[in-house]
C-alpha cells in the first residue's frame, strides 16, 4: 500500500511538474516577443526622451509636440512626464490631451531590467491606461502586483498632467 | 522452558477459526484515503513549483544571478506549500482524522517543520543573493533595499523571523518538556508569521499578479486553509461545547492520584462508538477554565433517555499541575469540549481479531474500546501492564468486561526488566515469554497499544517482531 503511494505520488507529481514546464515554455516563447516589441518602441522613442533630456525620479517635466506649456493651457498635443527610476527600470508615460482631457496614456518606457519586470509591467501598463483615462487624474488605485510600476508609472503621469496645465 | 502464561481470565470459549473478516473493506478503504492523501500532499507542493514553471521561471536558470533567483523562488513557493500543509495537518480535519488520526497527523506536522524552515531561511539567502548580484550589491544591502523600497518586503522579513522563533522553540520546548501552555503561546506565533508571509507573495514577484490564474489557485489555497482552521479549530468546539452543555455530575476516587470524572450532557448519542477516542476539555472554573486537557473517554458514552441526555466519562491521573485540580472540581462546573479525534475506536479496526496492550493511565482508553469494539468471544486479548495490581486502573470494571464478552486478560504486574527495552515485567522476561505467548494470533490481529512513550515504544518494536504490520497497529500516546 505503501509502494502504491508513493508510486502514485511520484507519477502525480512528475506529470504535474511537465505540464507546468510545458506551459512554461510556452509563456517564455511569448514573453520573448514581448520584450522584442517593447524594446522596438522604447528604441524608437529613444531619440525623444533623450531630447528631452529630464531624468531623475524627481526630474523637470518636459512637453513635446505641439502644445506649449503654461499659457496655453488646455491645449491639444502631447506631454512628456518625468522619467522616474525604480529598481526594476526605468518608466516614463506620454499622455495626448484634446479639448482639456487625457484621451490616450503611452507608455515611452516601462520597467523592463528583467523579463520578469516586463511581463509585470505590460500586463500593469493597459490596465492603468484604461483607469487613467476613466479618472482623469494621476489619482488611481496602484495595481497589486505591480505596485512599484503602478508608482512609478502615475508619477511620471502627474508630471505630464501639471506640464500639460490639466 | 516456554512455560505458557496463565491468564487472569482465559477466554469463555475457544477461538474459532477466522471466518470472515468484517473490518476488511473498512481497512482498505481507509488505506486508499491515506494513500490519496500522500499523493495529494506531494501533488501539492510539486503544484507549488509548477505555477512557477509555467510562468515560464525556468528561463531564469540563463545566468548565475537569475539561477540563484530562480531556486529561491522555488525554495519559497514549496516552502509556503509545506506550511500549508502543516496547517491542515493541525486543522483537525474530519477527514485527515478519520485517515491517519489525531496522532500520526500531528507527527507529520512535526516531521515538516524543519523542512518547511529550511526551505524559507534558503527562499531568503538564494534571492538576497542572487537578485544582489544582479544589481550590484552585497546580501545584506539588498536585504536592507528590499526592506527599505519594496512594499511589503520588510513584513516578509519579520515573517521569517518568526517562523525561525517558533521552530527553533518548539524544538527546544520538546527537548526541555515546557509546560503545554509556553508551547501553544509559541504556536499562535506561528498564525502571525504565516500572515506576515502573506502580503509580499502577492505584490511582489509577479508570479500572482491580478489577472493570472496562479493567483486564484494561491487564493484559494490560503483561504482555504484559514477557512479550514476557523471552522474546525474554533467554530465546531464552539458549538459542540453549545450542544453537549456538559456539566460534571461528580468525580470518583479510583486509586491515590486517579480519578474518574463524570459528565452529563446532551445528545450524547451523537457521541456513540467514541469511547477510546480523546477530547480536549476545558473545566469552565476559575483559574482552569483556559487549561485544555487532552484525555480518552474511559467509558462509551451512556445513554439515559430517548432524546440523548446522557453520561460521558474520563479517568485522569494527577500527572500535571493542571490535573491535580481536577480531583477538586465541583459537581455542575461547565465544560467547554473539543471533539471526538484520534483512530483509538472500531474505526481504525482492519481484522477479526484483536490485542489490546495498556500501560499505567493508558488503560483507561482499552476499557471504554473493549466496552465496544466488536469481537467473538476467544477474538480477544487484553494485556495489562502496571507496578502493582492496584495501578491496573478500572481493573475490576475490564475483569467483568471480559468475563461478559469472552476476551482473555493478563495481568502483567511487577518491576520493569532491566535494560528499559522490554515492555513485560522482569518476572515474564525471566520466565522467557513474548508477546505471542500472551497473544499467539497477534500477526492477524488489531493491535491497540496506549501508554507512556517509552514502554508504547517498546511495545511497538516486540509486535513488528512478532509480525504484526503497521496499519494493523494502533497507538496513542499520553504526553504530547
Amino acid at each position: 500500500m505503501r509502494i502504491r503511494a508513493a508510486i502514485s505520488a511520484a507519477l502525480a507529481s512528475a506529470g504535474i511538474l511537465l505540464v507546468g514546464w510545458q506551459s512554461g515554455t510556452h509563456v517564455a516563447v511569448t514573453g520573448s516577443s514581448a520584450v522584442g516589441t517593447s524594446a522596438g518602441t522604447s528604441g524608437a522613442k529613444g531619440s525623444n526622451e533623450t531630447t528631452s533630456g529630464s531624468s531623475g525620479s524627481s526630474g523637470p517635466a518636459s512637453s513635446s509636440g505641439s502644445g506649449s506649456v503654461g499659457a496655453a493651457a488646455k491645449a491639444a498635443g502631447t506631454y512628456a512626464g518625468s522619467v522616474v527610476r525604480t529598481r526594476y527600470g526605468t518608466v516614463q508615460v506620454q499622455i495626448t490631451v484634446k479639448a482639456g482631457a487625457i484621451t490616450d496614456v503611452t507608455a515611452l518606457k516601462l520597467t523592463d531590467a528583467e523579463r520578469k519586470s516586463v511581463q509585470i509591467s505590460s500586463r500593469a501598463a493597459p490596465l492603468l491606461r484604461t483607469e487613467v483615462i476613466r479618472a482623469q487624474s494621476a489619482n488611481v488605485q496602484t495595481i497589486s502586483g505591480a505596485t512599484v510600476t503602478s508608482e512609478a508609472y502615475l508619477g511620471s503621469l502627474q508630471a505630464a498632467i501639471d506640464a500639460a496645465n490639466l | 522452558m516456554d512455560t505458557p502464561p496463565q491468564p487472569s481470565l482465559p477466554a469463555a470459549t475457544r477461538r474459532s477459526p477466522g471466518a470472515l473478516n468484517p473490518f476488511r473493506a473498512q481497512s482498505r478503504q481507509r488505506l486508499l484515503r491515506a494513500d490519496l492523501l500522500t499523493v495529494l500532499a506531494w501533488a501539492s507542493v510539486a503544484g507549488a513549483a509548477a505555477l512557477w514553471l509555467a510562468d515560464g521561471g525556468a528561463t531564469g536558470f540563463s545566468t548565475p544571478a537569475g539561477s540563484l533567483t530562480a531556486l529561491g523562488i522555488v525554495a519559497g513557493l514549496t516552502g509556503m506549500d509545506l506550511v500549508v500543509l502543516m496547517l491542515l495537518l493541525a486543522a483537525r480535519l474530519p477527514f485527515i482524522d478519520r485517515t491517519v488520526g489525531h496522532d500520526r497527523a500531528l507527527q507529520y506536522h512535526r516531521q515538516l517543520g524543519k523542512p518547511a524552515l529550511y526551505l524559507l531561511l534558503a527562499h531568503g539567502v538564494l534571492l538576497a543573493v542572487g537578485d544582489g548580484m544582479a544589481e550590484g550589491l552585497d546580501p545584506l544591502s539588498e536585504l536592507a533595499a528590499l526592506w527599505a523600497v519594496v512594499p511589503d518586503m520588510w513584513l516578509a522579513i519579520v515573517s521569517i523571523g518568526l517562523f525561525i522563533a517558533v521552530v527553533v522553540s518548539s524544538v527546544v520546548a520538546v527537548r526541555r518538556r515546557f509546560p503545554y501552555e509556553f508551547w501553544y503561546a509559541v504556536h499562535l506565533l506561528t498564525y502571525a508569521a504565516v500572515l506576515t508571509a502573506i502580503p509580499h507573495q502577492f505584490s511582489v514577484g509577479g508570479l500572482f499578479a491580478e489577472g493570472t490564474w496562479q493567483r486564484w489557485y494561491w487564493l484559494a489555497l490560503c483561504i482555504g486553509t484559514g477557512a479550514a482552521l476557523l471552522h474546525y479549530r474554533v467554530l465546531e468546539p464552539i458549538i459542540a461545547t453549545f450542544r453537549h452543555q456538559l456539566r460534571v455530575r461528580r468525580v470518583v476516587p479510583e486509586a491515590p492520584g486517579v480519578v474518574s470524572i463524570e459528565m452529563t450532557g446532551r445528545h450524547l448519542n451523537e457521541l456513540a462508538g467514541s469511547g477510546g477516542r480523546f477530547f480536549i476539555w476545558r473545566f469552565l472554573a476559575p483559574g482552569q477554565w483556559w487549561h485544555p486537557h487532552p484525555f480518552s473517554l474511559s467509558a462509551e458514552p451512556v445513554r439515559f433517555d430517548a432524546a440523548g441526555a446522557g453520561m460521558l466519562r474520563i479517568t485522569v491521573r494527577n500527572l500535571g499541575r493542571g490535573s491535580a485540580r481536577l480531583v477538586a472540581l465541583r459537581p455542575g462546573t461547565k465544560v467547554a469540549v473539543e471533539g471526538p479525534y484520534g483512530l483509538f475506536n472500531t474505526a481504525s479496526r482492519s481484522r477479526g481479531k484483536v490485542v489490546m496492550i495498556g500501560a499505567g493511565i493508558g488503560i483507561t482508553p482499552l476499557r471504554a474500546l473493549l466496552e465496544g469494539t466488536p469481537f467473538s468471544p476467544g477474538n480477544a486479548t487484553v494485556l495489562l501492564r502496571g507496578h502493582s495490581d492496584s495501578e491496573l486502573y478500572l481493573g475490576d470494571e475490564i475483569l467483568d468486561l471480559c468475563r461478559r464478552r469472552g476476551a482473555t486478560l493478563f495481568h502483567l504486574t511487577g518491576a520493569r526488566a532491566a535494560g528499559g527495552h522490554s515492555w513485560m515485567p522482569e518476572s515474564a522476561v525471566r520466565a522467557g515469554h513474548r508477546l505471542t505467548s500472551y497473544a499467539p494470533d497477534i500477526a492477524d490481529s488489531d493491535v491497540y497499544i496506549c501508554g507512556p512513550t517509552a514502554w508504547a515504544g517498546n511495545v511497538i518494536r516486540a509486535a513488528r517482531s512478532a509480525g504484526v504490520r503497521q496499519d494493523q497497529l494502533h497507538y496513542e500516546r499520553f504526553d504530547w
